[in-house]
């Protein structure tokens, strides 16, 4: 059965608005899915011996799952009608396993746009329950017009 | 995996050598395809059926399924990374041998062996659609040294690749900052040197 997405306008959208976001356990199933869904087998991300004898105290969270959490927060929000036009992120802190994280995101402006759709921006983020902010992001999107 | 040097290394010689250095145009391995968007949806649980219902995606403004934005990256290079000299190596469909590793990264000497990615920007200009052959070309804008805890002469690389459609459309771009560094060992061991 496909998923419904709501389809937000650009009317809709108000300064400050804050999005709804969503939770991940970052658990041993997590681990392998962002291999698999990533491609990324650089060590680092799932080999404890390997990460340990880098420096590193555990295994973290690659890229591609990074990226690809915040942009399921941006497309969810946009709709199935709406475009991402801008991401940007900076991995200051690691997401490491068995912590809990969240990624959450707020509205930070509105423009008209050009080429019929309305421009938003946002400031967007993944926190986990250990260290706090670990992904700081910033995003431009488009929306649809209410007709 | 990056070009880690053994003895002296000059980051000055290296900065005059490849900042601005371009790789080759090259393709995707291969089109877009279904299997590599469920797996990428899979990991975080995005139901979206823009990415994973042919149906539904074909009644919307995009008129069929395409990649979410951040697998574009993807599409337009060899699979799985790093290269391995395995079974992501070869010939791409169109004939080009993939060199391994086929990026900057690759080659671009550097002291330590060890990677970590730090800052990713994307900016996207046309829907990614299935079937699609991507291409890809990378400019190396900079690299740099900068201390960091795990060990004070990090060489930090900042690329820049531009992401082309089969109508030689510019669909993406990605600047991506990342710093290669030493074990803790060899740094250590370089301490006791002098």
């Amino acid at each position: 059965m496909t998923t419904q997405i709501a389809q937000r306008t650009w009317e809709d959208v108000t300064d400050g608005e804050e999005l709804d976001g969503f939770v991940f356990e970052l658990d041993a199933t997590k681990m392998v899915e962002q291999v698999s869904g990533s491609q990324d087998f650089y060590p680092v991300h799932h080999d404890t011996d390997f990460a340990r004898e880098a420096g590193h105290a555990e295994i973290f969270y690659n890229t591609g799952f990074t990226q690809a959490t915040l942009s399921r927060l941006l497309t969810d929000w946009v709709g199935t009608d709406g475009w991402v036009k801008k991401m940007s992120f900076q991995m200051r802190k690691m997401n490491i396993p068995n912590d809990k994280i969240h990624a959450k995101g707020v509205v930070t402006g509105k423009s008209e746009g050009d080429g019929g759709m309305g421009e938003v921006t946002l400031d967007i983020w993944l926190e986990n329950d250990r260290v706090g902010i670990t992904t700081p992001a910033e995003a431009t999107v488009l929306l649809p017009h209410r007709d | 995996m990056p070009k880690a040097v053994e003895g002296d290394y000059d980051i000055e010689a290296v900065r005059a050598e490849w900042i601005g250095k371009k790789t080759p145009r090259t393709s995707g391995r291969y089109p877009v395809e279904y299997d590599p968007i469920r797996r990428h949806c899979h990991m975080v649980e995005d139901e979206n059926p823009l990415f994973l219902d042919p149906e539904f995606a074909k009644d919307t403004v995009y008129g069929g399924v395409i990649s979410p934005p951040v697998l574009t990256g993807y599409f337009a290079g060899d699979g799985a990374w790093p290269p391995t000299g395995g079974p992501t190596q070869g010939k791409r469909r169109s004939g080009e041998e993939i060199e391994p590793p086929g990026s900057i990264i690759g080659d671009v000497p550097t002291r330590g062996e060890r990677l970590i990615n730090m800052n990713v920007a994307w900016e996207y200009f046309a829907p990614v659609r299935i079937g699609d052959q991507l291409s890809s070309e990378t400019v190396l804008a900079d690299v740099f040294e900068k201390s960091i805890r795990l060990d004070p002469k990090a060489v930090w690389i900042v690329t820049e690749r531009r992401i082309f459609n089969q109508n030689d459309e510019l669909v993406a771009t990605n600047t991506n900052t990342l710093l290669t560094h030493r074990r803790p060992d060899v740094v250590a061991a370089e301490a006791e040197e002098y």
